[in-house]
């Protein structure tokens, strides 16, 4: 059981590094697409956590994930912000989205565990919250609500399709 | 009781949740407002030195691709300064010799991109020079084919600049054919045009006018090339032109840039 939260740590570790030194270069293309949208793999991390993890830690931990993501877009602040209360509504979705026979505690949401429909309706509610509280706070004004959600459709598409493409590629069991 | 113990449990759940959210606006606000004491930025040594490693292994591939392009420049700029030295010599009076005339307000150190950004609404990048180097808040940096940003952060030995891809950035631009000059931003329209405001109505203007930084402000120096008109209109009656110009520099592939310290404090006060 001890090999669970290091088999975390290092998976969010690698998340991170594929995130800020991969996906962020991909930002770069000058196409129309990129110019709307972004790619956020790393809330994976947080939806990966298990069932049994508290809430507490779960908002604490998407909040500290958050900020070492700021760190790297220079956004202080705002992917902080919108992990934090994805990592919140992890919480809520969870209890909304519990099967009738409850979870298997020491089990993460993963497709192994939860079956692969499942964990799209998981990831793509709690993709939409992320993205777009994102695009809000980084506006910070909903003058722009037009452009808010055109960046929050194209980066929950571009997202959604890396994040369950990484479930199907990897696989995680817990 | 058990049922009391769970609801205090869910609430402070989402206390926490609510005080971690305030946390971070207040962040968001803070940086906003352009304040300095903010303490997580690219700058830092840990993401400093973890986008030099990644930007190294990218750079190997490019090595004869860069040395080539530095060649090109090194061979332009060549050209210019014997052409400048012909000139001012010819400006000159005879007995005086031509190295105590010269100025030297510009201070130009050079610098490698390690991060990048152009998808946000306020870009930065990431350069391998930090206070060690002489990099402070405040100075310009121009690339080979225009300009690139203003320094931000600065860190030991990595700053991170504001890119001229953010909302925060203006500068001081001028047509260069009659030295019109307004404001240079970035209104997100795309990552290769900026607009040029505040030019007013009597200017003569014309579509693939050459413009450059007007030297008004000391971040840059006069008549750096930084992009052609595309195209230009008034918004209602208003007295003023806004130019859309064309970036000439790519600001996705900002590779090697130099960071100008301006530091004739003699000029200044002229």
């Amino acid at each position: 059981m001890n090999t669970i939260p290091l088999k975390h740590i290092i998976r969010a570790i690698l998340i991170l590094l594929l995130q800020v030194l991969v996906l962020k270069r991909i930002g770069l293309s000058t196409s129309w697409l990129w110019q709307y949208g972004d790619i956020f793999l790393y809330p994976v991390i947080v939806l990966l956590l298990p069932f049994r993890i508290s809430r507490h830690y779960a908002i604490l931990i998407g909040f500290v994930i958050g900020l070492i993501i700021d760190m790297f877009y220079d956004t202080i602040g705002v992917h902080a912000f919108a992990l934090t209360a994805t990592a919140y509504a992890r919480g809520l979705l969870l209890a909304y989205l519990e099967p009738r026979g409850g979870y298997q505690l020491s089990m993460s949401p993963t497709i192994f565990s939860m079956g692969l429909n499942w964990v799209m309706t998981f990831t793509v509610f709690s993709l939409l919250i992320h993205t777009f509280l994102y695009f809000t706070a980084e506006i910070f004004t909903f003058v722009y609500i037009g452009q808010i959600l055109l960046k929050t459709l194209i980066t929950l598409i571009l997202s959604m399709l890396v994040l369950i493409g990484y479930h199907l590629l990897f696989n995680p069991k817990s | 009781m058990n049922n009391l113990l769970q609801f205090v449990i869910r609430y402070s759940a989402f206390l926490l949740f609510l005080l971690l959210e305030v946390v971070a606006l207040l962040l968001v606000v803070r940086y906003n407002e352009n304040q300095k004491s903010i303490f997580v930025h690219s700058s830092s040594k840990l993401s400093g030195n973890l986008y030099k490693l990644a930007d190294d292994a990218i750079q190997y591939n490019n090595l004869q691709q860069t040395a080539d392009s530095l060649a090109g420049q090194n061979a332009q700029l060549k050209q210019k300064i014997f052409n400048l030295e012909r000139s001012l010599q010819r400006l000159l009076p005879a007995d005086k010799p031509l190295d105590s005339c010269l100025l030297e307000p510009y201070k130009i150190i050079e610098a490698q991109v390690i991060s990048n950004s152009i998808n946000q609404r306020n870009n930065h990048f990431t350069i391998d020079r930090g206070w060690k180097d002489g990099i402070r808040t405040g100075m310009g940096v121009i690339s080979p084919h225009g300009i690139a940003g203003i320094i931000d952060q600065v860190g030991e030995q990595y700053s991170t600049a504001i890119s001229v891809l953010n909302t925060a950035a203006r500068i001081s631009a001028a047509i260069k054919r009659n030295e019109y000059f307004g404001s240079l931003i970035w209104k997100e329209i795309d990552p290769g045009h900026m607009l040029l405001e505040d030019i007013p109505r009597q200017a003569d203007i014309r579509v693939g006018d050459t413009i450059v930084t007007s030297g008004f402000s000391f971040i840059f120096p006069k008549g750096i090339f930084i992009g052609t008109v595309d195209r230009f209109w008034t918004v209602g009656g208003s007295n003023y032109y806004t130019l859309e110009v064309r970036l000439h520099e790519d600001i996705a592939r900002l590779d090697r840039v130099y960071v100008v310290e301006f530091t004739d404090t003699e000029l200044t006060s002229k």
